[in-house]
């Protein structure tokens, strides 16, 4: 079916630009798995945090922790780094080295190919500034400043109409695998970028993200799922057929799983998202969507890595010599295990464990280093040859790397694995009688001491591995000289690109399957009886599909192969697609899921002092080990909730003002939904929690003076730092447009108001003659003036307020209420069960 | 590519599917081919299996009351946590009293033992580890324990009822600070009633020569 040409072309590709990405994507890598392996060390030994200068400048710095090196900042430095600077520089060498090939055509524009190089590697510089120094947005792997996220969208434009442009340049007619996952990378990430880094600035460097609350927990981690989805799966797997069938000079496996997985991974994945707030207090119809369409995912995710690793049939052989074949073969590997982990770990019950535990962290990891990293590596050692027409510089020493990096895996994630399954047992242990909690937290933390160490370890493991790839590449570089293939191309006479939208929506394929997402989407949301005929209807959809597709099926495969020779259809039905899951999960919510609506508890509106606190509290990155959300689970409500309280679980009013939402996503902490408490006797603002405000004041200065064992890093600046108030008026009329019902107050009140609280705490402390910082000695109302506009103690101020709520009554019976699934079956099924109940009597 | 090892075994495009063997896609792309084996069974199946769980799940969740909601069901158990609490307390209400706690608990040293192991975990933040609510020279945020004032009284069934209730209320605390509630959540009846006992071993002074009345209660 060769298309015939009239003529050829000769065309020199540009290896350039994939050259310098793999530079940048080593580099970063060597960065962002550095910050990794301090910040494991972190966790195990508080002095990592800065402390440990102080020994190794010999007594020259002194402190004990520096700012810019605690954990809470480092963290996200560290997932932003290789997420984004070294998987992100590594796929844009991929996709910039096989799109020129496959479309047998030159990058369309080396202007924006510049562009987009220098300016992605710009955007990594100023993030690993602007992360350190505390400027962030609170929400994970998306901390990224305002001004930095308009960077990135526009960075990300412009590879888009790079790639767009080469496709629509392109001498071969019909699309290869590899770029529709490429395609599904490009559009999916603008789309799910630009929706979850919606915010209102306040300041050149301070924002709060346009949602709140469960919608902003929903957004994030529709984002956050599918980050990993996107940016971290699809484009590796179009890297994987490219480079996979190269390497092993093998046929791809199947062509129809090709089809059958890429179009059910990149439908399903988007839907998967909620699985990451399972049993809390997100609506439950959201929590089902996102634990059985992970469940559902697992076929598709599965269908990419059986066309990996069957493709190798025939070049197995190949795997003791080649060690480019040795790591497509394990990260291919790795793939298939983290795929099959993420479904299971979806399953609420199962769920219950890892969540919040460092089980998460170890599957992750899994397919971080496992598939991320082993991908990338053997992705270099292919191309590093070809980019500079070599030899691999040493084939033993990437032998080395493959094992070396191999144990590193595996240490970390069996470590991570028993570490997380422990803790959470622990934590869920009772004691004898079981009326009270076995374990303290601390105790829990102090019995996974030895797998965090283990982790370090294999960390550090892996990084070493990384490091000889490094240096094998470099000399691989040296010995050889840059080079840029130059190949003869036939150019077909254009048939291709001519399909209309028409003949795009217009179809079998495509009709049965928008109107079954209709029907599908109408079952979930129309009230009862209603639904059951809308299932009907889309189980009948379902069986004439089948039906259409064995009487007519050649002419679905026909229509599939002439999609495949028109590069914006394609990418029309991929956006559509990807569309349709977040669509139906995000704009119910936001339209249902109101302060308005809510009955019960309702957030209690932050002070101005609170409000400043809580923005430390952000940029302090205290979410990377402290959660703000108590679980409908039994360990969780009897650990965190407060005694007699039986239904004292986070509810969805509670945090229903927080932007961003601060749920977290890992205990290192305990919780601290509950922390806060009722204003203290005779005073106007100032509250008491849990703890009061001496235990925060000391715990804040020296951590393991209030808790002996914790790991969390001291906060020495926290008590000179002056407290930003005169940003206030700024972040509450901000709020005020987000919807936050503040009343109308003028500058001077809110100033006033955070001065008097702040000095209400201010004088709590220095007349209980608390520890001055290093070097003070004032009097008891100095000192509490001097206080009072520091950090701490508006951080203070939100640790007492953090979860309190007031209760608001709502008139009548529940009733059900369009688009929330969940209050029609409370609706309709208790008059029924009532009737059963009555009829038996 | 890949003269040797793919071209003899298998046949191209519409001769190998008249022949029902594994097609080879006749189109290359930069060289790399693809075989249009069938999709594995086992693997439709999981998906076939996967999709039809999603529905029957989504349907017995919410068009039969077979399960109950996370909320009723969290409530439920902790409904039935608090009632085994109840018991407890009045259990232990029952069986102590001022002079067991004194003369008993207090006197035997593996109970005292046992309610140090519980002050060094629960209380030492705020009291600290010498009972002076210092820890060096830092100021602790909690009262003394060893300066013979008992602000709530010294009766012994006073310390356990302040241990388990918290600060009573409307007391303002100490320096404002009210003490959090040590009994339900975190401590059993039993633990509380070691701590107290912990508490009277180590004021010796405050209960020599206690005397009680016919209930057993501390004569003050």
């Amino acid at each position: 079916m060769s298309t015939p040409a009239t003529q050829t072309a000769t065309i020199q590709y540009d290896d350039k630009t994939v050259r310098q990405f793999m530079f940048f994507s080593v580099l970063w890598g060597l960065v962002g798995m550095l910050v990794g392996v301090i910040c494991a060390t972190q966790l195990s030994w508080w002095q990592m945090n800065g402390k440990f200068l102080e020994a190794i400048s010999f007594g020259a710095i002194q402190a004990d922790g520096i700012s810019w090196l605690t954990f809470g900042r480092l963290r996200p430095l560290h997932t932003n780094a290789v997420i984004f600077a070294f998987v992100g520089n590594m796929m844009f060498a991929g996709v910039y080295y096989s799109t020129q090939r496959l479309c047998k055509v030159r990058t369309a524009s080396d202007l924006l190919s510049k562009i987009h190089m220098w300016g992605w590697q710009l955007i990594i510089v100023s993030a690993a500034i602007t992360l350190p120094a505390g400027l962030t947005r609170g929400k994970e792997y998306a901390e990224l400043i305002w001004p930095i996220n308009i960077a990135v969208a526009l960075i990300w434009v412009i590879f888009a109409i790079n790639f767009f442009w080469t496709l629509a340049k392109r001498n071969e007619p019909s699309i290869y695998v590899a770029l529709w996952f490429y395609i599904a990378t490009i559009v999916t990430v603008a789309m799910l970028y630009i929706v979850n880094h919606l915010s209102l600035p306040t300041s050149l460097t301070h924002s709060y993200p346009i949602f709140g609350g469960l919608q902003d927990a929903l957004v994030q981690w529709w984002y956050g799922h599918n980050a990993v989805a996107f940016f971290l799966t699809t484009p590796i797997l179009g890297i994987m057929y490219y480079f996979l069938p190269k390497a092993a000079n093998r046929p791809v496996y199947s062509y129809r799983l090709s089809i059958i997985h890429f179009w059910s991974l990149v439908f399903i994945y988007i839907w998967a998202g909620p699985h990451h707030l399972l049993n809390t207090s997100l609506p439950r119809w959201l929590q089902m969507l996102g634990m059985l369409f992970s469940l559902m995912l697992w076929a598709p995710s599965w269908g990419g890595m059986l066309n990996g690793l069957l493709t190798l049939r025939g070049a197995w052989n190949k795997l003791r010599t080649d060690p480019v074949i040795k790591f497509f073969a394990a990260g291919v590997t790795f793939y298939g295990m983290a795929t099959f982990e993420g479904p299971l770990l979806s399953i609420r019950a199962v769920n219950q464990l890892s969540h919040y535990t460092d089980w998460t962290i170890g599957h992750v990891h899994s397919g971080a280093l496992g598939w991320n990293g082993f991908m990338a590596a053997g992705m270099f050692y292919w191309l590093a040859p070809r980019l500079w027409k070599t030899k691999l510089w040493s084939v033993s020493l990437a032998n080395m790397h493959f094992w070396i990096g191999t144990v590193g895996i595996l240490l970390y994630v069996a470590a991570m694995w028993t570490a997380g399954v422990m803790q959470g047992l622990m934590l869920g242990e009772v004691a004898e009688g079981g009326t009270t909690l076995k374990y303290e937290f601390v105790e829990t933390l102090k019995a996974i001491q030895p797998q965090y160490i283990l982790r370090s370890i294999g960390g550090t493991l892996f990084l070493v591995g990384f490091v000889l790839c490094a240096i094998n590449l470099w000399k691989t570089a040296r010995s050889g000289q840059p080079h840029d293939d130059t190949v003869e191309v036939a150019v077909p006479v254009k048939k291709h690109d001519t399909m209309t939208v028409r003949e795009t929506l217009i179809n079998d394929p495509v009709a049965y399957s928008i109107l079954g997402c209709f029907t599908l989407c109408l079952w979930f949301f129309l009230p009862p009886h209603a639904n059951i005929a809308a299932l009907i209807v889309t189980a009948l959809l379902a069986v004439k599909a089948v039906h259409g597709f064995r009487t007519r099926g050649t002419k679905w495969i026909d229509w599939h192969e002439r999609l495949l020779h028109n590069y914006l259809p394609f990418t029309l039905l991929v956006f559509i697609a990807v569309a349709i899951g977040g669509a139906v999960q995000i704009i119910p919510s936001l339209i249902v899921n109101r302060d308005e609506n809510v009955e019960g508890r309702l957030q209690e509106l932050y002070t101005p002092l609170e409000l400043a606190g809580r923005d430390i509290y952000v940029s302090e990155g205290c979410y990377n080990c402290h959660s703000q959300m108590i679980r409908m689970l039994m360990p969780d409500v009897m650990r965190y909730g407060r005694a007699g309280e039986k239904d004292d679980f986070s509810h969805l009013g509670e945090s229903i003002y927080n932007h961003p939402f601060q749920w977290g996503s890992k205990r290192t902490g305990p919780d601290l939904a509950r922390e806060g408490g009722d204003i203290v006797d005779g005073h106007t603002y100032m509250r008491s929690g849990a703890r009061d405000n001496v235990w925060h004041y000391n715990h804040f200065m020296n951590p393991r003076q209030t808790s002996e064992g914790s790991n969390m890093p001291a906060y020495p600046w926290l008590f000179e730092k002056k407290a930003d108030l005169k940003a206030l008026p700024t972040k509450i009329a901000k709020q005020r447009q987000l919807g936050v019902p503040y009343p109308p107050m003028n500058q001077h009140d809110i100033i006033d108001k955070a001065q008097f609280q702040a000095l209400e705490i201010g004088k709590s402390l220095a007349k209980a003659k608390v520890l001055q910082p290093a070097g003070l000695e004032m009097g008891e109302d100095e000192f509490a003036q001097y206080i009072s506009e520091t950090e701490v103690v508006a951080l203070i101020a939100y640790m007492q307020k953090l979860g309190t709520y007031k209760i608001v009554e709502k008139d009548g019976p529940p009733e059900g209420t369009p688009l929330d699934p969940d209050s029609y079956r409370g609706v309709t099924v208790a008059p029924e069960t009532g009737d059963t109940a009555n009829i038996t009597d | 590519m890949s003269e040797e090892n793919s071209e003899s075994e298998v046949k191209r495009g519409a001769f190998a599917k008249k022949k029902g063997e594994v097609i080879l896609r006749e189109h290359e792309y930069d060289g790399i081919q693809e075989f249009d084996q069938k999709l594995p069974n086992w693997w439709l199946f999981t998906f076939y299996f996967a999709i039809i769980w999603f529905v029957v799940y989504w349907v017995i969740y919410y068009h039969t009351d077979a399960y109950k909601t996370d909320s009723e069901k969290i409530v439920e158990k902790m409904e039935a946590i608090q009632e085994r609490k109840e018991g407890e307390l009045a259990d232990a209400l029952a069986s102590i009293n001022d002079q067991v706690l004194i003369e008993k608990w207090a006197t035997d040293p593996e109970i005292v033992a046992t309610g140090e192991a519980t002050y060094m975990q629960v209380c030492i933040a705020c009291h600290g580890t010498g009972l002076d609510a210092k820890m060096g020279d830092i100021p602790l945020s909690g009262r003394p324990l060893n300066d013979g004032e008992w602000q709530y009284g010294k009766a012994p069934m006073a310390i356990f009822e302040m241990i388990n209730n918290g600060s009573p209320e409307g007391s303002g605390g100490y320096n404002g600070v009210p003490m959090v509630a040590k009994g339900g959540a975190m401590l059993t009846p039993e633990q509380v009633a070691q701590l107290t006992a912990f508490l009277i071993s180590k004021n010796p002074d405050d209960y020599a020569g206690a005397t009680f009345d016919e209930n057993g209660k501390l004569i003050e």
